[in-house]
């Protein structure tokens, strides 16, 4: 990576080729390891001095291997990243953590694990409901995550080390909500197919370099004069995974994306892990109650579900309503990965939601390819017809 | 003053031309295949030709359709959603429902004054479209135009269980070798395909008057199926093809007209009729 490049360069040299860096650090003796979702505690892989780097997919590669392994009707990302690892992209890893998010990423992982031989790899179960013995459980998980990290890098995870590695993720969070502090003007200062570039970028590099590379990329986009256009309509895309910036710009040829409320935008961001006594009491909190992905199963009252719908959505989505009032979004995306059932289940009580907040939406889905942006953009220019009018 | 709305579908091109009182001039159809695709051009002329027009003397073109990004000599796109619901409503003022069913994809719209207000669209395959009885004719050696007709010959019900258009297409064969008539497996198509296009409505919310477009709308075994699975009425305008153009060609006067009187400048594409690629700059 040179200098002279500024921070979106950056970003964009790394989306189009996110394993160069992990490879260099690998070279220089650093261990990399490998995890598929935003459930992963990086904070623990960063406090024992390990690379976390996300194996992200390849949405312009054709599924063929992981043909062998997963079948046809399956959330095509996780096919997708599976097939990228059984075409040895991801050969350089040192090991892999895989979490059970959702059922294709645990039914994965098992694949994953028996296909491909690295010497480390750990499963973390992770329990789908917010209750006090669901984190109790969580935690339980995390201690055993511990245990098998200490004994791969035959180093000991101290709460102080834990400490110091939660300050630099937590600064990472920080840094990643400032950059969407400048999608909140009229045109944003930054595109979402941009940021979409930059988190890629985080969630490959070590979280210092992360870091610096947001620090700088900050500072650039606020000094620019050349950012995005105004467009006529400013959206929210809701969704499980949006990495992609073929796909973004099909958005931002009419709109501007200003919030991607996906894993490939502030999803992880969103929020701090609070720095407990013990800190896997803090992470076990963050990971499984902070994070807002459809897989959690959140209720509005514990052990009630349906007694009233309004505080039920409220408990589920009420975190839209703020962003909707501070970045003045005027249109919500809900867009589905096909066979993302945690999803596709959220999707009318989500429409709801918008309605009666007063935010026009749109359901759209796509099978995370590149094959077919036409009906796409179909969908896309229709729905900004409809509320641009 | 004249007005052009140009319609690429994935099956048929539409042109149409009108004065500025909204008067039909010409209407221009035809199969836009692959070559087709690049041939816009081509469609026009012969729709200039008939209104006895100059391409110059367009002042304004909208474009429409799966195509509509190829067609050069365009001054704007809109998709094909708002073209149909702004032409079916110019044709039938009380209409809150329109469904159209083209060669490609299966559209659901709400319209309230005029205007598109929300839309369902069916998958990204061909189950539930037009190419679902395409297909499935070519399977039963059967004329597509003639389906309808047979279809109301049917005597008993036969339920098509796969709505995947390669999987109806074994099925129907099967069926054929098990003796069954022809007309009752076509009525059996016919039944398929409305119901699952009900279903998408109903996603939607179906109010009256609800009007059918499209390729498919032509089939009157296809509209009758429609009124039973949804078990309301249905009108169909007397040329169901060209909704989505005269829609285009409705806004482009609209869009001329209002930039008119706010004595806006208006861009608009050079009026060359040039083949266009698949690779113009729109399309990178």
């Amino acid at each position: 990576m040179s200098d002279k490049n500024k921070g979106l360069d950056k970003a964009r040299e790394i989306y189009l080729d996110s394993s160069r860096r992990a490879k260099e650090l690998k070279a220089a003796g650093k261990k990399i390891i490998g995890y598929p979702c935003a459930y992963v505690p990086l904070e623990m892989l960063t406090a024992l001095d390990l690379v976390p780097y996300r194996t992200c997919g390849d949405m312009k590669e054709p599924v063929t291997e992981a043909d062998r392994a997963l079948p046809h009707s399956f959330c095509p990302v996780m096919r997708n990243c599976l097939d990228c690892a059984l075409k040895g992209k991801n050969d350089f890893l040192d090991g892999m953590v895989a979490i059970h998010s959702c059922d294709p990423q645990e039914k994965t992982a098992r694949i994953w694990e028996s296909y491909t031989h690295y010497p480390y790899f750990h499963f973390i179960d992770m329990p789908i409901t917010v209750r006090p013995e669901a984190l109790e459980y969580f935690k339980g998980q995390l201690t055993d995550f511990r245990k098998t990290l200490e004994a791969f890098t035959g180093k000991k995870l101290s709460p102080d080390k834990l400490e110091t590695a939660i300050k630099s993720h937590n600064h990472q969070r920080a840094l990643v909500r400032e950059l969407y502090e400048l999608t909140k003007p009229s045109p944003p200062r930054i595109s979402g197919t941009e940021i979409i570039q930059v988190v890629r970028a985080l969630t490959s590099l070590p979280v210092g370099e992360g870091n610096d590379l947001l620090i700088e990329t900050i500072s650039e986009v606020k000094k620019r004069t050349a950012g995005p256009e105004k467009k006529s309509a400013r959206l929210l895309i809701w969704s499980s995974t949006l990495d992609d910036t073929d796909i973004t710009q099909v958005f931002e040829a009419k709109a501007n994306v200003v919030m991607n409320e996906s894993c490939g935008g502030i999803r992880a961001y969103r929020g701090n892990v609070k720095l407990t006594a013990d800190p896997l009491e803090g992470l076990a909190d963050y990971y499984l109650n902070e994070i807002t992905c459809a897989r959690t199963f959140r209720q509005a009252t514990l052990g009630e579900t349906s007694k009233d719908y309004a505080r039920d959505l409220q408990s589920r989505f009420g975190y839209l309503k703020g962003i909707i009032r501070d970045w003045k979004v005027n249109g919500a995306i809900m867009l589905l990965v096909r066979y993302c059932d945690p999803f596709a289940f959220e999707m009318p009580s989500l429409k709801d939601y918008f309605d009666r907040i007063g935010v026009p939406s749109a359901y759209i889905e796509y099978d995370y390819t590149t094959g077919a942006l036409a009906p796409l953009r179909t969908r896309v220019e229709a729905f900004l017809e409809t509320i641009s009018q | 003053m004249y007005f052009a709305g140009v319609d690429i579908g994935s099956t048929m091109t539409k042109v149409l031309l009108t004065d500025k009182s909204g008067n039909l001039l010409s209407t221009i159809k035809g199969p836009t295949g692959p070559e087709h695709r690049q041939l816009a051009n081509e469609v026009m002329r012969q729709a200039l030709q008939e209104a006895s027009l100059q391409i110059d003397d367009i002042s304004y073109i909208v474009a429409t359709g799966y195509g509509r990004l190829n067609v050069p000599f365009a001054d704007r796109q809109i998709t094909e959603l708002s073209c149909h619901a702004r032409g079916v409503s110019s044709l039938f003022p009380n209409a809150r429902t329109a469904i159209d069913i083209g060669g490609q994809d299966a559209k659901c719209m709400k319209i309230d004054k005029g205007r598109l207000t929300s839309f369902v669209m069916n998958d990204k395959c061909a189950a539930g479209t037009g190419r679902f009885l395409e297909v499935t004719a070519t399977a039963l050696g059967i004329k597509l135009a003639d389906m309808g007709e047979i279809s109301l010959k049917a005597t008993k019900k036969i339920q098509i269980s796969n709505l995947c258009t390669i999987f109806a297409q074994q099925e129907v064969v099967a069926l054929l070798s098990r003796g069954e008539d022809l007309e009752n497996i076509v009525a059996g198509l016919h039944d398929a395909l409305a119901s699952r296009i009900a279903a998408l409505a109903r996603r939607l919310g179906i109010e009256p008057d609800l009007v059918l477009t499209g390729g498919v709308a032509k089939n009157t075994g296809m509209v009758k199926a429609m009124k039973e699975s949804l078990g309301c009425e249905i009108l169909v305008p007397e040329e169901p093809l060209i909704t989505g153009a005269l829609g285009a060609a409705i806004l482009a006067k609209e869009i001329y007209m209002k930039a008119a009187a706010a004595g806006e400048a208006l861009p608009t594409r050079p009026r060359r009729l040039e083949k266009a690629t698949f690779f113009s700059e729109e399309h990178q």
